[in-house]
This record gives C-alpha cells, sequence and structure tokens, in this order.
C-alpha cells in the first residue's frame, strides 16, 4: 500500500497539473459556503419546497455546444427525448478529379546537387546518369506534344517561373482565387495551412542557374485518355523571406539577408482537359537534404506516464 | 449598394480602442491603460456575424521594425451562459484582473464561491489558446488585463405565493470575458496606497506632532 501511495507521489511530482486541476474542489478549510443559507427550523422545509414550481433548465454540457460538436450519444439521447427519428445517412458524393493525389515516379535528385561541380569524377557521374534517364522523359515530352502542338521547352521554363513565383505572391497576399489558378487542389492545403494569421514578406531576386527541366512524366486516370503529366523543374535561386505573426513580430527569416534556395517544382497539368493548365503540385524533397533549423520557440515536453511500473505496483 | 451604405452612415461610431481602455481605465481608478490593442475597423449598428470580442482575436497588426518595443501578444476569450449570478461573479472578476496568470489560479483556490470553477476554467482555456494559436512562449509569463462579467439568459419560473397570487423566480446566468496579455503584471495595478515603512513613519510623526494637549499652554 505504501509502495502505491509513493508511486502516486512520484507520478504527482511529474505532472503538478494533476494537482491544478483537481483544485477545482475546494481546500478543505473552506468550508464557508454554505454558512447562513439554511433556515434555523427544519420543520417545514418540505412544504417550503413545494412553494417553488420546478422549471427545467437547459443541461450545461449541451447548452454552448454546436450539433457537431455533440458526441452521438448525446445526440441520440436528445432526439429520443423529442420523439425524432435518425434521418438516412446521405452518402452519394459528386467527385470530381482535377489533379493526381501525389507525384507519380518521383525524380531522385543527385546527391550533393547545388555543390558538386561538373568537372570532379562525382559530378561526372551525375551527369551521365542524367542522360541515361532522359529517354523516359522524351516519350513523355512526345506525348504532351500530341494533346499541345505548339509545346516549347524554353518558352515552358519561362512560363514555369512566372507560375513559381505568382503563386508564391498569391499566397503572401492571400488571394485564395488567384492561388488555386497557380496550385492544384493537392497542393492547396500544405500552402494556406497556417498562413491566415501571418505576414509574409517574400522577394524572388535572381536566378543563380537557369532552371531546367529534369524528368518528365504522364499516366492515365482510370479511363486511357483521360492523362494527367508532371513536369520536374530545377530551380536554383536567390530569395528574401521574412515571417512574422500576428502582432507584427518575427518569427522567421530575416528582411535583408538573402539565401540561396534550390528547388525541385513539380508542374501537373490535366492533358486531356481543354481547359487544363499547369499548376504547382508538389516539391521533391531528397533524402540526403541536411536536417531544417531547430523550432526558435521553447516548448514543453509532456512527461510520459508510466504505465509498467504502476501495474506492477497494484499487483503487489 | 455601397452608396446607399455611404448614404446612411451609422450615427453611433465605435469608440477608439485606446479612448475606451482610458475611460475603463478611469471608472475602475486602475494605474495602467492598455497599449496592446489598438482598434478594430469600425464596425457599424449592424451585428457582425463573430461576437466583437472574440474578433480581436482574428486582426493582424502590421510588421515591426526591429528598433521598435515588442508588441505583447494578447488572447481573448469568453465562457457563455454560465449558471451564475453576474452579480456575484462580478467579485470574482475584479478580485482577478491585474494578476498574474498563476498567481490568480493559485488565489483562486482559496475563493469559497461556486463562480471560481468557471472563471478557473476560462483563465486555463485563453492559457492553451495564447500558447497554441497566438505565438506565446512561455504559459507563464502571461497577465489578465480584463476581466469582466455580463448578464447572459435569465430564465424565470414561478413561485407560490399567499392569496393566490404568483412570484417571479430568476433563474441566472452570466457571460465571464477574459483578456490575457503576454509579459508581467504591471506593480500596483488597482493604485492601492503604498503603505512602506518610511511612509508610515512620516504618518506617525505627523499625528503625534498634531497632538493637542487640551487646557495646557
Amino acid at each position: 500500500m505504501a509502495s502505491l501511495f509513493n508511486q502516486f507521489m512520484k507520478t504527482a511530482k511529474i505532472n503538478p497539473a494533476i494537482f491544478s486541476k483537481s483544485a477545482l474542489v475546494f481546500p478543505t478549510n473552506c468550508n464557508t459556503i454554505n454558512r447562513g443559507y439554511k433556515h434555523w427550523n427544519p420543520k417545514f422545509k418540505k412544504l417550503r419546497a413545494q412553494k417553488i414550481i420546478k422549471v427545467e433548465l437547459p443541461d450545461p454540457d449541451i447548452m454552448n455546444k454546436s450539433p457537431e460538436e455533440l458526441t452521438k450519444e448525446q445526440i441520440k439521447k436528445q432526439m429520443k427525448e423529442r420523439g425524432i427519428l435518425p434521418s438516412r445517412p446521405w452518402n452519394e458524393k459528386p467527385v470530381y478529379i482535377s489533379c493526381t493525389g501525389g507525384i507519380f515516379e518521383p525524380y531522385v535528385p543527385p546527391e550533393g546537387d547545388g555543390k558538386v561541380s561538373a568537372i570532379t569524377t562525382q559530378g561526372a557521374k551525375q551527369k551521365l546518369e542524367f542522360i541515361e534517364k532522359k529517354s523516359k522523359s522524351m516519350m513523355a515530352i512526345r506525348k504532351i506534344r500530341s494533346f499541345e502542338e505548339d509545346f516549347d521547352i524554353p518558352e515552358f521554363i519561362n512560363e514555369a517561373q512566372q507560375i513559381y513565383i505568382n503563386s508564391y505572391s498569391a499566397m503572401i497576399n492571400k488571394d485564395r482565387d488567384k492561388l488555386i489558378q497557380n496550385i492544384t487542389e493537392r497542393a492547396y492545403p500544405e500552402v494556406v495551412s497556417n498562413i491566415a494569421d501571418k505576414t509574409i514578406h517574400w522577394e524572388f531576386l535572381e536566378s543563380i542557374e537557369r532552371p531546367r527541366i529534369v524528368h518528365v512524366r504522364c499516366t492515365d486516370v482510370i479511363t486511357k485518355e483521360n492523362i494527367f503529366s508532371q513536369i520536374t523543374i530545377r530551380f536554383h535561386s536567390k530569395q528574401k523571406l521574412a515571417v512574422y505573426d500576428r502582432f507584427g513580430r518575427l518569427m522567421h527569416g530575416s528582411e535583408t539577408l538573402p539565401k540561396d534556395v534550390l528547388e525541385y517544382v513539380v508542374f501537373e497539368k490535366h492533358l486531356s482537359n481543354k481547359y487544363g493548365r499547369w499548376r504547382i503540385h508538389d516539391k521533391v524533397i531528397p533524402d540526403w537534404m541536411p536536417p531544417k533549423e531547430p523550432l526558435k520557440k521553447t516548448y514543453a515536453i509532456e512527461p510520459v506516464p508510466q504505465h509498467d511500473s504502476v501495474e506492477k505496483a497494484v499487483a503487489v | 449598394m455601397n452608396a446607399l451604405k455611404k448614404l446612411f452612415v451609422p450615427i453611433v461610431k465605435v469608440q477608439h480602442q485606446l479612448t475606451r481602455n482610458t475611460f475603463v481605465s478611469q471608472i475602475r481608478n486602475v494605474n495602467y491603460i492598455s497599449k496592446a490593442m489598438p482598434p478594430l475597423e469600425e464596425e457599424g449598428r449592424e451585428r457582425p456575424e463573430k461576437s466583437k470580442w472574440l474578433a480581436h482575436n482574428d486582426k493582424i497588426y502590421p510588421p515591426q521594425t526591429p528598433d521598435e518595443e515588442r508588441r505583447p501578444a494578447f488572447v481573448c476569450h469568453v465562457k457563455k451562459d454560465i449558471k451564475y449570478s453576474p452579480k456575484k461573479m462580478w467579485y470574482i472578476a475584479c478580485f482577478v484582473r491585474g494578476m498574474s496568470v498563476d498567481e490568480a489560479l493559485i488565489q483562486l483556490n482559496y475563493v469559497p464561491k461556486k463562480g471560481v470553477i468557471a472563471v478557473r476554467q476560462a483563465i486555463l482555456e485563453a492559457q492553451e489558446l495564447a500558447v497554441e494559436n497566438h505565438n506565446v512562449e512561455y504559459k507563464s509569463n502571461l497577465w489578465i488585463a480584463e476581466s469582466f462579467v455580463n448578464k447572459g439568459n435569465y430564465i424565470k419560473g414561478i413561485r407560490r405565493h399567499a392569496r393566490g397570487r404568483v412570484g417571479e423566480v430568476e433563474y441566472k446566468y452570466c457571460n465571464y470575458y477574459i483578456r490575457l496579455e503576454e509579459g508581467q503584471p504591471p506593480a500596483n495595478y488597482y493604485n492601492k496606497p503604498v503603505m512602506d515603512k518610511e511612509i508610515l513613519l512620516s504618518k506617525w510623526i505627523e499625528q503625534m506632532r498634531n497632538r493637542k494637549v487640551i487646557s495646557s499652554l
């Protein structure tokens, strides 16, 4: 028994929140709550109580909540009380596939890209590999040309860069209508998350290397004529980024310091769609990328409850 | 439609937040004017979709330059329809105001009132919101800048009186509003007279000197 108590005290020390929350119960010395409210003679207590006609007050658990917040049991209970039959669930959903769910046959960026020179052995190897993988990309480009006759690679690269810059500026201005014209439905939630209450300052300064196509793929979805195509473009550029929180305090980056950015951006187009357009779909993040800068914010790690030892103590 | 809107400019305009803050600190005799909540956009008579109090949480402030003083974070929170009288809740709301969050949570342990439970919950909820959504780094580095109550729904009941008459019973509900601000609470928030030893001594000396011995020289 004593060991159990000790164990309990130990867990209490680790997590003082248990105690502060249970402090909703008043301390023992505060027994003055009902002082002075009772009638001195309890003889007619029942008759006095009969004077008041009882009113059914709303349940505090249900009162402030919207129907979405209520649990299934609470809803069921309420419906039973009012004699309402549950409605038939509506399971039909219209589905429109405007983009694929991910990258198919993703590009594997060579290790040390942006740092290795073409003259070294490693650099030469990379070049050779790149040429080997080119044939499949050429086939895919031919497929794109069968839908778009005037598909020109250098022209497309310029267009892609413009889409890249447009999508960033739409994100910064929180212009959701313009954003969806430059970004696919798959990338949209990733881009939009957490920007609602932030102020972002971003600037595209210059391209260090000319952007180039590294990978092209086509695939069909459901039917054979329904073709999507993805083009991966390598951008190596100088950019400036500063993120401010809701109160205008700097959270990340810097207003003055430009940084070199190497990115593999995947663009996607629904080729079979007459009104399809090239949009940013995803970014390829290589395995060899150095780990991200740690978070600047301090946060508490929640203590892990020691289940095993407690069970042992109970068994004893 | 816009031209129509311009024609019917609402006569009552919403007060500037800063003037409101000074006004509030005057009527409450408080030694502090909040600068954390610059004004929201003007709202007409139409009732906004979200409550005005919670709309403060959506306002985005312009970025600060590095040499500017760091703007304190704040979070507004409300607990609605508490089954407690607003008149009784007022005492707790005033008691907690101007304390740091940790201090308030400790002090509330020793207030033998039912409303304390709701106030404590409101503080803890607001604290969590501040840390999770409003970029507050340390949850202890918060203080209660505003804390007030208003009337919620009253449900009416009946009570039997003599000679076939009826009396009215009110089942009272209240709403509790709280705003936590980042930083340490101001010293002497309630502008109470300071009683340190020098002041006490000088008071005593003055009192002694003002004595009058009756029928003396």
